[in-house]
């Protein structure tokens, strides 16, 4: 049997399954709803430290901004006035896409799923 | 306004049924001296007590209080549930003050629209820390989750439609030539345009920035119908903002982001899918199909809903509720409140971008836009 480490990923998937399976049903009514919302902070918390990142994002950017000065911030800049478009750009929505995609790997897989795409 | 259909903060759709319990508030139930004070005097009543006031769930932009009123003599004497409405700590940008939306809520009334009865209104910030206004109590519920998983939903939701068809008719039968609203301006060019320009105003002061969401509010920028008519647009008609009792449509919630813009607006946003709460397929607000809410819509107003134009303010619903996501985020990333609803909430926005990116993939794989 394979040894598990003690991880900061596995005690955060131990705190949020302690809080929903032991606590949870404990609580009045009235504080479910923050319990509910802390066990999905937590699962994000996991899902974010063993994602891969931002790279959906910096790939996009490197394609855009050959001299790695790239930011998020100045290709919303660069969107907002036309400089980068479908046009200059034919893959921007479906990069974007993916952008979006990865991000919702880690904040709401089930969303993905709902529509079809395999976290 | 927090929630959406796909998995709200609490990874369940509603965000509307949470009291945060430990949040900061601006009325304070230990001390309603001065508000009761304030109200004999506003409505000429010798005294008025006030027993009782009790914080209501939802709003995290507005803070709503029950109060148990009992007035001698006045403009409403004897004893009365009321509402009263006031900013949460932190406001965002896009909504308007008290008197704004008490001047609205008057209007609407007026024109025949379900609405909780507009009582008073109060701009002086010292009588309980910020303005207010007082409305009545209206019956039923508004949690959009418990109206769409309701078992009768199949039976209630197609009538219930048709009435907010009709409501959404005579919100839009007001206009600005036939009521003065102050503070409200008039959109300089197409409203499309206008309320584009909003957004991205409103993201400007933003610490999260978004490319996908700016994609998409560049592509309704050069999509936007132009020639449309000008009306009163409710700007956050959903499920969750109306009050459902027994199946009927009681009362038109929430009027804080009303607005003179084009009318389709609210049917985008009624419609759109971050707002089914998981009942996708029944594509008003999760409880019933579109037919009905046009056919009410249609038998109320002068004007036939055009149809075509419905999509793009779907797009731009998705758009505003990613852009509200990130305003609210940045109410806990500017350090105004620490709040775990509101961190969660500014996570939001890639969903309603991602349905938003493919709503438009599969517009423009029909080659034209069908609104122009």
């Amino acid at each position: 049997m394979a040894v598990k480490r003690i991880s900061a990923e596995t005690l955060i998937e131990l705190v949020s399954l302690t809080l929903q399976t032991e606590i949870m049903p404990a609580l009045p009514p009235d504080r479910r709803y923050t319990a509910a919302m802390i066990a999905n902070a937590l699962d994000i918390a996991r899902r974010d430290i063993i994602a891969d990142g931002d790279s959906a994002l910096w790939s996009l950017l490197d394609a855009l901004y050959p001299e790695a000065d790239g930011t998020a911030a100045s290709l919303v800049a660069d969107i907002r006035s036309g400089r980068v478009s479908d046009a200059s750009q034919p893959d921007l929505r479906a990069r974007l896409r993916s952008v979006v995609i990865a991000e919702l790997k880690v904040r709401n897989p089930k969303f993905l799923a709902a529509r079809g795409i395999v976290a | 306004m927090t929630g959406t259909g796909g998995g709200g903060p609490a990874s369940g759709p509603q965000a509307k049924g949470s009291a945060s319990p430990d949040r900061r508030r601006t009325l304070d139930p230990g001390n309603l001296a001065p508000l009761a004070l304030w109200l004999a005097r506003e409505l000429g009543a010798t005294r008025v007590a006030i027993a009782e006031a009790v914080v209501l769930q939802g709003g995290a932009v507005q803070e709503n209080w029950r109060l148990e009123v009992e007035s001698e003599d006045g403009a409403h004497p004897g004893r009365h549930s009321w509402v009263l409405r006031t900013d949460a700590a932190a406001r965002i940008p896009l909504s308007i003050d008290r008197a704004s939306e008490f001047a609205v809520l008057q209007a609407a009334h007026q024109a025949g629209v379900p609405v909780a009865g507009p009582i008073a209104r109060c701009a002086d910030p010292d009588v309980i820390g910020a303005p207010f206004l007082v409305q009545r109590l209206a019956p039923g519920i508004a949690q959009g989750r418990r109206i769409v998983r309701d078992s009768r939903i199949t039976e209630f939701g197609p009538p219930l439609a048709e009435e907010l068809g009709r409501a959404l008719a005579r919100i839009h039968a007001i206009t600005p030539s036939s009521v003065t609203l102050p503070s409200f301006t008039l959109p300089m060019r197409p409203a499309a345009h206008a309320e584009v320009q909003r957004l991205r105003a409103a993201l400007d002061t933003s610490a999260d920035p978004r490319p996908a969401l700016e994609y998409v509010l560049a592509w309704l920028d050069r999509n936007a119908p132009e020639r449309r008519p000008l009306a009163l647009v409710h700007g956050d008609f959903r499920t969750g903002n109306y009050l459902v009792d027994d199946g009927r449509l009681t009362a038109v919630l929430d009027w804080e982001f009303a607005h003179w813009g084009d009318p389709a607006e609210d049917i985008g946003w009624l419609c759109a899918r971050c707002w089914r709460f998981g009942a996708d397929a029944r594509e008003v607000g999760g409880i019933a199909d579109r037919e009905p809410l046009y056919r009410g819509y249609d038998a109320a107003s002068e004007e036939p809903l055009d149809r075509r134009v419905i999509p793009f303010w779907e797009i731009f619903a998705l758009a505003k509720w990613a852009t509200v996501a990130v305003l609210q985020g940045d109410r806990y990333r500017n350090g105004g409140e620490t709040s775990i609803e509101l961190a969660l909430t500014g996570l939001m926005p890639p969903e309603m971008e991602l349905d938003a990116l493919d709503m438009i993939e599969n517009i423009e794989a029909q080659g034209s836009v069908p609104w122009r």
